[in-house]
């Protein structure tokens, strides 16, 4: 046979290659170069149909910090954070180590139970604590006949009451999530070790601090990770609990780009390039932050 | 071999499968049309007796175009056909259009498309290939409303032809009032302050807001500025922290909101399907489109009447909110047929806005047709007035006031700093000052 000249590695790296090219292919028409278009996008202005170089080249990116608007909602954005990461993360820790309990009974069922909100689709859960805490809603009626509220509290109408309950409802959507990781993390925990803490006398709280956390750090700063990207990218919760009301009190940085590109009559594409740059940024500097005190490897 | 066959077979059976997936994402518009059913391609007319339009509401301007494809069939050419690309909400045709426009691409849209007035002016700065201009059209122009024209006339071009009308009612629970000791003549061009006291009384006495609004898209205070012959807008500048009127303004519906005779809602369906539907008010200040929503609730039929709105120093206050006009784009191909369908239909014909109004409740701008019979019937929900004829003959008020393309962008602005000044009790001037200042970086002044 002389017809094939290659050897059998090379062979094996054709194959490879060939198998790589579909999905690379793919993956640069879809992904890469919209990226690079939007870079192009992102220094122009002008309405979509006529777009022009911007004057200067970086107005856009100037612009953002001007605009207060977008300031208030990087600051929603990251009050979202701060809040709701941690204790999101800290009850999701807790759950996953009283599910992992030995004795427990029935510990399938509870577990499907604290994950289920995450088989709720985004938009479908936001509509119903939407509806849940409308002035005429559920959670009012409960507490006007419990005689905790006097009147109906109108809880999406107002600016501080809007924010805690898109809070809610993201600890309520995302806990179960995050306890998927954990609980998978602690059994990957020897049970030898907990029984060696036992002997030496530890308490559990102590246990749960000294051995548990430090043994969990590596899927605590995936969580992390994963938690912070997706709320800096918060759009669904913004649009259909509050629709960034009252009076953009709620927006998100997500929902203020697409208000800009596909809001009603706006398709202002230049300055929401721009604007996700941004978001682009703060999510590489906040995740290499992340991964830089996460990781303790010598 | 033979897999290799077998997977070349494979490979072409899913790409096929692939292919045929996305081709049918094509050709979704339904037709809804008189008897029209051929709606394989709903964005172009087949032939030269054919047109196609988009327009979004079953209950409302559908119904009015069916009226018109039957008049023109009927009385004009019996191969007429009108195929009508049905969308669920009116942004659905504004977003098609930003979309085509920023695409460079008219192939998507339908020959004719309806939608709010308030857009066309900034269709046109923004996409100037976009619209074709009805101006040829047989259309007698001086027989519509001045104000209406004022939106969808550009640079002396008239672009669109008026389907509804949006002037403003200001209808009330007579039964409500009553309990609460006060009469509708009362609040007929009442000044703001008397309406405030006896908005209280009612309040005090059933519980019920006399005035609702959505919070966020507040149309408040363009109906009342209007009413007064003002607008948010000078010389294409901003006009608010300097335009004493509409300082007023604010200041008064901060004051119904803190004395329970105004409630903001959340959002739009908060307003419609809470406060209105719900049975949370005994009146409502918007355009007329909205009497479709107040009838919907039955149990009421009977108890409502309309007048005219409060203004600051008192008098009939007459304004116009929203409404949409019927506009060519430039992917229609047969602009004759267009121009002259229009002209016939919404240009004027009697038996078009007749049947618009019976079956749609669509009120027309045109002053000729609002004298039929059928406008002067009276309306069995509203106690039997003929509210239809009324409409007209306010419409007929209304002054013209300085549009802009950004009207939209005040109306948040100013709909944030009134949201601010009610709960967070933030000063009047700095609220709108601030409004002002965001308003004038987004116009780019």
């Amino acid at each position: 046979m002389k017809k094939n000249k290659m050897s059998v590695t090379s062979k094996q790296h054709a194959a490879g290659w060939a198998f790589l090219a579909p999905a690379t292919l793919l993956i640069v028409i879809m992904s890469f170069y919209p990226i690079i278009q939007a870079v192009f996008t992102s220094l122009k202005t002008g309405s979509s149909a006529n777009m022009k170089w911007a004057e200067p080249l970086l107005y856009n990116y100037t612009r953002m910090f001007k605009d207060k608007l977008f300031m208030r909602s990087v600051g929603n954005t990251f009050l979202y954070l701060l809040i709701e990461v941690p204790i999101m993360l800290i009850l999701a820790i807790l759950l996953a180590q009283i599910l992992n309990n030995k004795d427990l009974k029935l510990k399938g069922f509870f577990r499907t139970c604290v994950f289920l909100p995450c088989a709720t689709s985004l938009v479908s859960y936001s509509l119903i604590f939407k509806s849940l805490f409308a002035t005429n809603g559920l959670i009012n009626s409960i507490l006007v006949n419990l005689g905790i509220l006097e009147t109906n509290y109108n809880f999406l109408g107002n600016a501080k009451s809007a924010k805690v309950i898109i809070i809610i409802a993201l600890i309520w959507r995302w806990t179960g999530y995050n306890m998927v990781f954990f609980l998978a993390g602690l059994q990957n925990i020897e049970y030898s070790v907990y029984e060696a803490a036992k002997i030496d006398g530890a308490s559990s709280w102590k246990t749960f601090w000294n051995i548990t956390v430090p043994l969990l750090r590596p899927t605590i700063v995936m969580t992390m990770i994963m938690s912070i990207n997706g709320t800096l990218q918060l759009f669904d919760e913004s649009v259909n609990l509050t629709n960034g009301g009252p009076a953009n009190a709620t927006i998100t940085m997500s929902h203020y780009i697409y208000n800009n590109s596909f809001g009603q009559g706006v398709a202002n594409f230049g300055y929401a390039s721009a604007m996700s740059f941004f978001v682009f940024i703060l999510v590489a500097i906040l995740a290499f932050i992340n991964m830089k005190v996460g990781d303790k490897r010598d | 071999m033979k897999r290799k066959v077998l997977s070349v077979l494979l490979v072409a059976a899913m790409t096929a499968s692939m292919v045929a997936g996305c081709g049918t994402g094509k050709g979704s518009g339904s037709s809804a049309g008189g008897d029209t059913q051929s709606a394989e391609n709903p964005t172009a007319g087949e032939d030269e007796h054919t047109l196609s339009v988009s327009a979004w509401d079953k209950s409302f301007n559908i119904p009015a175009l069916e009226a018109a494809a039957k008049d023109y069939q009927e009385n004009v050419d019996p191969d007429f056909k009108l195929n009508i690309n049905e969308v669920s909400q009116s942004s659905d045709i504004e977003n098609s259009i930003t979309l085509a426009g920023s695409a460079g691409d008219y192939s998507t849209l339908t020959d004719i498309v309806l939608f709010q007035d308030h857009w066309i002016q900034k269709y046109v700065a923004d996409y100037p290939d976009a619209f074709q201009d009805v101006n040829d059209a047989d259309i007698n122009w001086d027989d519509f409303a001045e104000e209406k024209l004022s939106f969808s006339t550009i640079d002396d071009k008239h672009y669109g032809v008026p389907v509804d009308n949006g002037t403003v009612v200001a209808a009330y629970r007579i039964d409500l009032l009553e309990e609460a000791g006060h009469s509708i003549d009362e609040l007929k061009g009442c000044t703001w302050d008397k309406f405030i006291e006896i908005g209280e009384d009612v309040y005090n006495k059933t519980g019920k807001y006399l005035l609702s609004m959505d919070g966020d898209g507040n149309d408040l205070v363009y109906m009342m500025l209007q009413a007064e012959g003002e607008s948010q807008f000078k010389d294409g500048k901003p006009n608010i922290v300097e335009n004493d009127k509409l300082v007023k303004i604010v200041e008064i519906i901060d004051e119904m909101v803190q004395k329970n005779v105004l409630y903001l809602a959340n959002d739009w369906n908060d307003y419609t399907d809470q406060t209105i539907l719900g049975d949370m008010v005994a009146g409502v200040i918007n355009g007329n489109w909205i009497i479709p929503t107040i009838e919907k609730v039955e149990a009421n039929s009977g108890k409502w009447e309309i007048t005219t709105m409060p203004t600051i120093e008192g008098g009939d206050g007459y304004a116009s909110n929203g409404g949409a006009s019927l506009y060519v784009t430039a992917n229609c191909q047969n602009k004759e047929l267009a121009e002259k369908f229009l002209a016939y239909t919404f240009g004027g014909s009697q038996t078009t806005y007749d049947a618009a109004l019976k079956n749609g409740g669509v009120i027309t701008t045109c002053i000729s047709a609002g004298k039929s019979d059928v406008y002067n019937e009276g309306v069995e929900y509203f106690n039997n007035t003929p509210i239809y004829a009324e409409i007209v003959e306010m419409g007929s008020h209304v002054k013209p006031v300085e549009q802009s393309e950004y009207h939209y962008t005040c109306r948040e602005k100013v709909a944030a700093a009134i949201i601010n000044i009610t709960q967070n009790g933030a000063d009047v001037k700095d609220a709108l000052q601030d409004a002002e200042d965001q308003l004038n970086f987004e116009m780019g002044n």
